[in-house]
C-alpha cells in the first residue's frame, strides 16, 4: 500500500526527468534508427511472400512432372 | 534475347531500385529539443539531430522564428555529431505567436527548421525588435541525393517503393484479367478465361503482400496494424470481392458456364477495384489516414518529391513486370496441366 501511495511521486519525478533530456529508449530507437526497422520487415514480408509464391510454383510443376512420369 | 529481354529489365529495374530505396540517406534533420518550452530571458537548449554532421568544421548558426522575426543564438556547444547545445538564446519578452520555430544552418546540412518546436511564454501583440545578425544569406548545403525526413515517418519513408508497388502491380494484374474476361465474353474461348483467372490469382498475391506490408508500416507510424480507414477497408473489401470471384469458379462444373459467368463478375469485381481503392477514399466528405486521401497530402506534396520518384517509378515498373512474369509461368503450367488432362 505503502509503495502504491509513491507511486504517483515518481511518476511526477519521471515526469520532471523527461522534460530535462529525451528517454532513453527514444535515444537508441527512434534518434538512432529512425524506424528503419519497419522498413526491415516490410522488405521481408514482401521476400517471404513471393518466396511462399515460389514454392507453391515448384510443387505445381512437380505435380506435373509426376503424372509424366505415370 | 529476343523474347526474354523484359524480365531482365524487370530483374535490373528491381535490383536497382531495392538498392537506392534502402542505401539513399535521409536528409538531416533536427528530432528533438530539451526542454521545449521557452520563457523571456536567456534560454539553453539541447538539441537532437538525426543524420546530422554536427562535428564538421564549417559555419554554423541557431536562431529563433516567431511570427517572421529572427533572434540569434549568441553560443553553442557540439557535443556529438547529432546533439548539440544551444547554451545561450536570447528570448525577448512580447513575441507574438505561441510557438516558435528553432532553426539551425550548417554548411554541411543546410538549413535544419524544426517547426513550431518550443512553445513560447511571456506573448504579446507589441512589436518587438529582430535581431537576425546571424542569419546567412546563402543557405545552400553540401547535400545532395537524399530522402526527405519527415517526422513519425523518419527511416519508413523508403516503404514508399516496396508497399506502394505492390498495389500497382496488383491494378495492373487485375486489368489484366478484366481484359481476359471481356475478351472470353467475345470469343467464348476457355484459354482466355484460364488467363483471367492466373491474372487475377497473381493479382491476390500482390494484395495480399500490399496488405501485410501495410499493416507493418500503419504500426510503426500510426501505432496499429489495422486502424478503421476507408483506405484500409477498400483495400481489404477488394481482396475479398476477389476471393468471391475465385469461388464463384470453384462452384460451376461447366466450363462454359463458368468462363461465362466468372467474366461477367469479373467486370463487376474491377469496377468495385476502382471505386474502393480510388474514388471513396477520395470523396471529400472521408477523413483517411491514408496519404493521398480524405483531404491528406500524399507523397507528391512533400520537398524534393522528385527524387523520391526518380526511385519509385522504376521499382512500380520492375514489380509489375514481375507480376506480368508471375502471370506467365501461372498460365504456361496451367496450359501444360489442361494438355495434360486431354
Amino acid at each position: 500500500m505503502r509503495t502504491l501511495a509513491l507511486l504517483p511521486l515518481l511518476l511526477l519525478a519521471m515526469s520532471a526527468h523527461a522534460q530535462n533530456a529525451a528517454p532513453n529508449w527514444l535515444e537508441s530507437t527512434l534518434y538512432g534508427s529512425g524506424k528503419m526497422n519497419t522498413v526491415v520487415i516490410v522488405v521481408a514480408v514482401i521476400i517471404l511472400g513471393i518466396g511462399a509464391w515460389m514454392f507453391a510454383m515448384d510443387r505445381r510443376i512437380k505435380r506435373m512432372e509426376e503424372r509424366i512420369k505415370k | 534475347m529476343k523474347h526474354w529481354w523484359w524480365k531482365v529489365l524487370a530483374v535490373g529495374l528491381l535490383l536497382l531500385a531495392s538498392i537506392a530505396a534502402l542505401r539513399i540517406p535521409l536528409a538531416p534533420a533536427l528530432v528533438h529539443v530539451t526542454p521545449d518550452r521557452i520563457a523571456p530571458g536567456t534560454a539553453v537548449l539541447e538539441v537532437t539531430g538525426y543524420n546530422t554532421h554536427f562535428t564538421e568544421p564549417g559555419v554554423m548558426q541557431a536562431w529563433l522564428e516567431n511570427d517572421g522575426g529572427k533572434w540569434c543564438a549568441r553560443a553553442m556547444e557540439v557535443i556529438d555529431d547529432t546533439h548539440l547545445r544551444i547554451t545561450s538564446l536570447p528570448v525577448p519578452a512580447g513575441l507574438h505567436e505561441d510557438l516558435s520555430d528553432l532553426v539551425l544552418f550548417s554548411g554541411t546540412d543546410g538549413l535544419l527548421r524544426m517547426p513550431q518546436a518550443l512553445w513560447t511564454e511571456g506573448t504579446a501583440t507589441a512589436p518587438v525588435t529582430e535581431m537576425a545578425d546571424c542569419v546567412p544569406a546563402n543557405t545552400r548545403s553540401g547535400i545532395f541525393f537524399v530522402f526527405p525526413n519527415r517526422s513519425i515517418l523518419y527511416e519508413t519513408i523508403r516503404n514508399l517503393h516496396f508497399h506502394v508497388p505492390m498495389w500497382f502491380a496488383m491494378i495492373v494484374l487485375m486489368g489484366i484479367s478484366v481484359v481476359f474476361s471481356v475478351m472470353t465474353l467475345s470469343t467464348n474461348s476457355l484459354a482466355h478465361d484460364r488467363s483471367a483467372e492466373m491474372a487475377a490469382k497473381v493479382g491476390l498475391v500482390f494484395c495480399a503482400l500490399g496488405l501485410l506490408t501495410g499493416a507493418v508500416w500503419a504500426r510503426g507510424t500510426w501505432g496499429a496494424f489495422w486502424t478503421n480507414d476507408v483506405k484500409l477497408n477498400g483495400a481489404a473489401v477488394t481482396a475479398l470481392i476477389y476471393l468471391a470471384y475465385l469461388v464463384l469458379r470453384g462452384s460451376v462444373q461447366d466450363g462454359y458456364k463458368r468462363a461465362r459467368l466468372a467474366a461477367v463478375y469479373n467486370i463487376f469485381a474491377f469496377v468495385l477495384l476502382v471505386l474502393f481503392l480510388f474514388v471513396i477514399p477520395r470523396l471529400n466528405a472521408v477523413d483517411s489516414l491514408h496519404p493521398g486521401n480524405g483531404g491528406n497530402s500524399a507523397f507528391s506534396d512533400l520537398d524534393m518529391d522528385d527524387r523520391l520518384r526518380a526511385i519509385f517509378y522504376p521499382a512500380c515498373a520492375g514489380w509489375i513486370l514481375l507480376g506480368v512474369w508471375m502471370f506467365n509461368l501461372r498460365v504456361r503450367a496451367a496450359r501444360l496441366a489442361d494438355q495434360l488432362d486431354r
